[in-house]
């Protein structure tokens, strides 16, 4: 399944932790393209897997975090305007 | 299916936030998302500690290692979890049986032979004429049937593979003088790619067969050896002609690679980084290329059909299901 994850965290108190730990779960799971998102294929186990470790911390009344989810790759088109990266690239 | 990451840069693989980023000596870092990553090739000169090498055995990640010219080293694995005292039993019974490691053989080389077949008969179609070998290639499979020993059954192989590499000339466009395979150093251009990528093959399938149960040491068709990994070689065999082989056609063909890729001083024995880097992404391109599978009854990658071939292995040695290697039916 190819997933976009985006979060939008409310910085007050104990909204830097949130947000710290959100970011460090999600870039074990998928790539970081920009800020607050991330994209990558993922199982649907993983998707599970890292749905629970994000509930663990996010706010239900303050945060929210949206998942995109597209069967495949193939099926989403992508854009770039302006800066074009390829961050999702498995070679380095 | 996990996602295999490929690394060129030099620089310093680290645990960091449980997960695993690589940075360069330029600073650049990347992120190898630890939770989805199946295998990390590392090409360049990286620093790594204890520390992340127990973060990957947790995580079973599999890295393999190639030195400074491209050739392969060796591969870090964690600890043996899927194990079963019961299959080694079996697979070391198997190969001691003369009659039954003679079966197993045979079936790899037949769909090796085959899968040959099948790059030439493509060829073939495409306005080379190559009839003649062919028909040399298809008695000599014929042939295979009645070997006797593995030694007989190797030498026919020598023969069938000597009759496909003289075909080569004719099928690459490009302007290369490919006598014969030369190994230990490669002596041209094709000889280096082609180690090139067996090498990657060998490792692919080093990483599947340790998904499954199958002790890696001991095989069938090769002499399971001390130092190697030799059921590495059996498998690689089946499917070196299919992924291994058809990519340096096409590489070739569509100039992808070229001379430039290559070191001149060395005698074009070593690839140049540009090489290497180019021969990769398409070598992932195509293992994550999917076929439909008449039994499985959906899409299998290239790289699963490698596993598969474990498990049809596996099945054999339990006596439950007698093994056929695979054959292109496409």
């Amino acid at each position: 399944m190819y997933i976009v994850l985006m979060y939008d965290i409310t910085m007050d108190e104990g909204g830097a932790r949130v947000q710290r730990n959100t970011f460090k779960i999600c870039k074990k799971y998928l790539t970081h393209i920009q800020m607050s998102v991330f994209e990558g294929n993922l199982s649907e186990l993983n998707l599970m897997k890292l749905k629970k470790e994000l509930e663990q911390y996010i706010r239900d009344n303050k945060d929210s975090l949206i998942i995109f989810k597209s069967r495949d790759e193939r099926w989403l088109t992508k854009e770039f305007l302006g800066l074009k990266d390829d961050k999702t690239s498995n070679f380095f | 299916m996990g996602e295999t990451f490929y690394i060129f840069k030099d620089g310093d693989l680290k645990r960091k936030d449980n997960s695993i980023v690589i940075t360069s000596l330029e600073g650049d870092k990347k992120n190898l998302k630890a939770e989805v990553a199946d295998e990390i090739y590392l090409f360049g000169e990286v620093n790594l500690n204890t520390k992340l090498l127990n973060f990957i055995s947790q995580k079973g990640i599999i890295l393999h290692v190639f030195n400074y010219y491209g050739f392969y080293s060796g591969s870090y694995y964690p600890r043996e979890t899927n194990i079963s005292g019961y299959l080694l039993v079996q697979q070391v019974r198997n190969y001691d049986d003369e009659e039954k490691r003679l079966r197993i053989a045979k079936e790899i080389l037949k769909a090796s032979s085959y899968n040959i077949y099948r790059n030439l008969r493509y060829y073939n179609g495409r306005g080379i004429n190559l009839e003649e070998q062919m028909k040399n290639i298809d008695s000599l499979i014929k042939k295979l049937d009645y070997g006797k020993s593995i030694n007989e059954l190797m030498g026919l192989e020598g023969n069938i593979r000597k009759i496909y590499y003289s075909t080569w000339n004719s099928i690459v466009k490009q302007d290369i003088n490919f006598e014969k395979r030369v190994k230990r150093p490669p002596d041209n251009m094709i000889n280096s790619l082609i180690s090139f990528v067996n090498s990657l093959i060998y490792t692919t399938v080093l990483s599947e067969i340790y998904k499954t149960q199958l002790n890696p040491t001991i095989s069938f068709l090769h002499e399971p050896g001390t130092k190697r990994f030799s059921l590495c070689l059996d498998i690689a065999e089946i499917f070196k002609p299919l992924i291994g082989e058809r990519m340096i056609f096409s590489l070739l063909n569509k100039n992808q690679i070229t001379e430039d890729d290559f070191d001149r001083e060395s005698n074009f024995i070593y690839l140049k980084e540009s090489g290497k880097r180019k021969i990769l992404m398409e070598y992932d391109k195509r293992l994550e290329q999917t076929i439909a599978h008449k039994d499985l009854g959906r899409d299998v990658s290239y790289r699963y059909l490698i596993r598969l071939e474990c498990y049809k292995l596996i099945k054999d040695i339990i006596g439950e299901k007698e093994y056929t290697g695979f054959k292109i039916w496409w």
